[in-house]
């Protein structure tokens, strides 16, 4: 890693452990690595940005983060419990919001969130409340008696993160949930993330948009072919630039669009 | 604009028809070469009943306008050309629907659908030759009516049929009929002696008065030089063209401009489940067992396979008692529950990626998967007995007591944990389309033999040695061996089936993600 923030070498201990770690984190699929012995710290109650060109790395990190891709090397540490060997204690503190995943979707939000609270142990009543409120400050509450198949592409994410946060976690790890959200929504969203930080808890989000990156949170990290090219708070890595100049610095890119086209304005 | 559209027709076609879709293809061909060769002898045999000819091939092309009117409602609009690319177009909806027609004219299952109705020539030809000119203006009239008939239908229906509920229904049908008309097959002599041994006049009337038809009451009157019945039943065929005709440009309009929306909101009442008392218990087992019980009544999947497998375990079974043969009806029961237990040895596949929820959920693997085989124990298993013993006790053959008796709870209860066990090990994604893909049905084929043998040996073991030795307890003493084996298998694989998913998980949703 070549970042201010360089990784502590041996683990903490779990009381001042990170919020998240990836130490060593490597996962391959046939000849392409994707996550190239990635090393990160999230933080204690920091509202992280995962930002990097399509292809990154950035979901297949995350996803190694929440235990649902096995990664090949390295350890990911939730709180300093290892999501792989300590799988129970790990996930009891997270809460998920993956891209373009499926949600049982014969049942209306309200039946999935209550068959994830129950599932997660928690009674009816806490269930019942948690779902009412969680779905009524969504604005998910006049689409009661509707089936997730029938949601929009924006209602899914919201209903998704409800899924995210019925249970109270302490580190929320969302990818791309500004995606395909209409600008209200998206306000709500960024309402509710900003009270969860400012209440104690910890976000991890990738994102495409750098503004919205820049606006709403205090570290970031830039992936690029699946290595963590910088990494630590908004203001050092964007160096006084913009993030989005920064970024296009960082991967090495070049804006196209200036080529060809000529007969496009005539 | 006809040339172009049948270039991009082609194009997409082409593309389309490559690897196993075009094996799947060219079975079709073969099947639909068949039935027109089928259709063609018919109008080639001699009948011993005056008219019966007629009747026969009136209800033969009632079929294939049926299959080109409700083609759309099946493929969901046109599958190659949808209508959706057009909207966009500044062309005039009238010069669109000329040459959309057009296309519909360039179709190659024209071909078959002649090769059919030239049945109507050969039975012509052999009352003369003003009665097989009859037939070739039947022949073309009728041809001219599918085309015209299936495009408007596409008008009609797609609006509907390009609706994701839509495709639902469109599947559910034609899945019901297919099944429907392989198990009532044994219905179809019935029908064919009815109709060419002249004793049902009311079904030969019909066959005649609907439009599909006519073209064999043109013929049959051109037989009997009654011109005036030739004419009125071939002007009906030019009248009715000319009338969908008019009634095709419009009715594009409307199609085109008019919004294809998801169907009317969802079936799921919550309001009125809200005020239900939950009847389940507020657990992880509970909540598991509560969203799979809605999905069997709401996926179209789930209860297609439940409907298919009650259809065809009952009919296959019933329908021999119709001509006196009731050893079958017993079985009826136990043959559901084989097929039910053998198309669902997906549970986790056709889920698809949903399974993220349980795997970010600590400790849920045990719920999920318990839910999941007492959710199918709770649907399938009080249908099957309930069949079984209905079934048996109005067969009027007491012998066959011990026997189902033996095997069906067994069957129940064994299937439960094996069909969990066969989930978890083979997962089968759907396909990009979401239908079942071809491993899937493959292992479906495989568990209905499977499934039952592992679950039944021991209990039919004893039957057959203690109808060898004509010994009756022997065969009783296969009731409480099947329930103990039932029910240990049910358990021992459910907890094979448990420990491998805990184990592998991750490895089973990354499967299912990059499908």
């Amino acid at each position: 890693m070549r970042g201010p923030q360089a990784p502590n070498g041996s683990p903490p201990g779990e009381g001042d452990a990170p919020a998240l770690e990836f130490a060593g984190l490597y996962k391959h699929f046939g000849p392409n690595v994707a996550v190239d012995h990635i090393d990160l710290r999230v933080p204690r109650g920091s509202f992280f940005g995962l930002v990097g060109p399509n292809g990154a790395g950035k979901t297949t990190s995350l996803s190694m983060a929440v235990g649902l891709l096995r990664p090949d090397g390295g350890t990911v540490r939730i709180f300093g419990r290892d999501v792989w060997s300590d799988p129970v204690a790990a996930k009891a503190l997270i809460g998920v919001l993956p891209d373009g995943l499926a949600l049982p979707d014969r049942l209306t939000g309200r039946e999935v969130l209550t068959f994830l609270g129950l599932l997660r142990g928690m009674s009816r009543a806490v269930v019942g409340h948690r779902a009412d409120e969680l779905l009524r400050v969504l604005e998910l509450d006049s689409a009661d008696g509707t089936v997730v198949a029938d949601y929009s592409t924006g209602m899914r994410k919201k209903i998704t993160l409800a899924t995210a946060l019925l249970h109270s976690p302490r580190l929320l790890v969302l990818d791309e949930p500004f995606e395909a959200v209409d600008p209200v929504s998206a306000a709500t969203i960024r309402v509710i993330l900003q009270r969860f930080v400012a209440g104690g808890g910890s976000v991890i989000f990738s994102s495409h948009v750098m503004a919205l990156v820049e606006q709403l949170c205090d570290h970031v990290a830039v992936l690029a072919k699946g290595r963590v090219e910088v990494s630590g708070p908004v203001a050092e890595v964007s160096a006084g630039r913009s993030l989005e100049d920064a970024f296009v610095h960082i991967v090495g890119a070049r804006p196209g669009g200036t080529e060809g086209l000529s007969w496009l304005a005539s | 604009m006809a040339g172009v559209l049948i270039q991009m027709r082609t194009a997409i076609l082409r593309r389309s028809t490559q690897g196993r879709r075009a094996l799947g293809g060219l079975a079709l061909v073969l099947l639909v070469t068949l039935l027109a060769a089928g259709t063609l002898w018919a109008g080639l045999v001699r009948y011993h009943v005056a008219g019966a000819g007629t009747d026969v091939l009136a209800t033969l092309s009632f079929g294939w306008l049926l299959g080109w009117v409700t083609g759309p409602l099946v493929t969901g609009d046109d599958a190659a050309l949808r209508m959706d690319y057009f909207k966009l177009l500044p062309v005039p909806a009238r010069r669109l629907a000329r040459a959309i027609m057009g296309v519909a004219f360039a179709n190659v299952s024209l071909v078959f659908s002649l090769i059919a109705f030239a049945s109507l020539i050969a039975y012509g030809a052999r009352s003369g030759p003003a009665a097989a000119l009859a037939g070739v203006a039947s022949v073309l009239l009728d041809l001219v009516l599918a085309v015209v008939a299936s495009t408007v239908a596409i008008a009609v229906f797609g609006p509907v049929v390009s609706s994701r509920r839509g495709r639902d229904f469109g599947t559910m049908v034609l899945a019901l009929v297919i099944t429907l008309l392989s198990v009532a097959s044994g219905l179809v002599p019935i029908l064919a002696r009815r109709l060419t041994n002249g004793h049902s006049p009311a079904l030969s009337a019909l066959v005649r008065i609907l439009p599909s038809g006519w073209g064999a009451v043109a013929v049959e009157a051109a037989s009997r030089s009654d011109w005036g019945l030739m004419a009125l039943a071939l002007g009906g065929l030019v009248l009715l063209i000319a009338v969908l005709l008019a009634a095709w440009p419009p009715l594009l309009a409307r199609r085109l401009t008019m919004s294809v929306r998801a169907g009317g909101r969802s079936a799921a009442r919550p309001a009125a489940a809200r005020t239900r008392r939950p009847i389940l218990p507020p657990t992880p087992l509970g909540a598991v067992l509560g969203k799979e019980l809605r999905l069997y009544s709401r996926s179209v999947l789930r209860s297609l396979m439940l409907m298919i497998s009650f259809l065809v375990g009952v009919l296959v079974c019933v329908i021999p008692a119709f001509s006196g043969n009731t050893s079958l009806l017993p079985f009826a029961g136990l043959l559901f529950t084989t097929i039910a237990a053998a198309c669902f040895t997906n549970l986790y596949g056709d889920d698809g990626s949903s399974l993220w929820l349980t795997l970010v959920v600590p400790g849920a693997y045990r719920a999920d998967l318990r839910g999941r085989e007492w959710a199918w124990f709770l649907v399938v298993g009080p249908a099957g007995l309930l069949l079984t013993v209905v079934f048996t006790a109005i067969s009027g053959q007491p012998r066959f007591w011990p026997v189902v008796l033996a095997t069906e709870p067994a069957l129940v209860l064994g299937s439960a944990g094996l069909l969990a066990l066969i989930s978890v090990v083979s997962v089968n994604a759907p396909a990009a389309d979401g239908s079942p893909s071809p491993m899937r049905v493959l292992k479906t084929h495989v568990a209905l033999i499977a499934v039952p043998a592992a679950a039944l040996f021991p209990a039919v073991a004893l039957l057959v040695a203690g109808g060898a030795w004509h010994l009756r307890w022997l065969q009783w003493l296969a009731v409480p061996a099947g329930l103990a084996w039932g029910a240990l298998l049910g358990w021992w694989s459910g907890r094979l089936a448990q420990r491998r998913l805990e184990r592998q998980a991750p490895e089973i949703f990354s499967r299912l993600r990059a499908a």
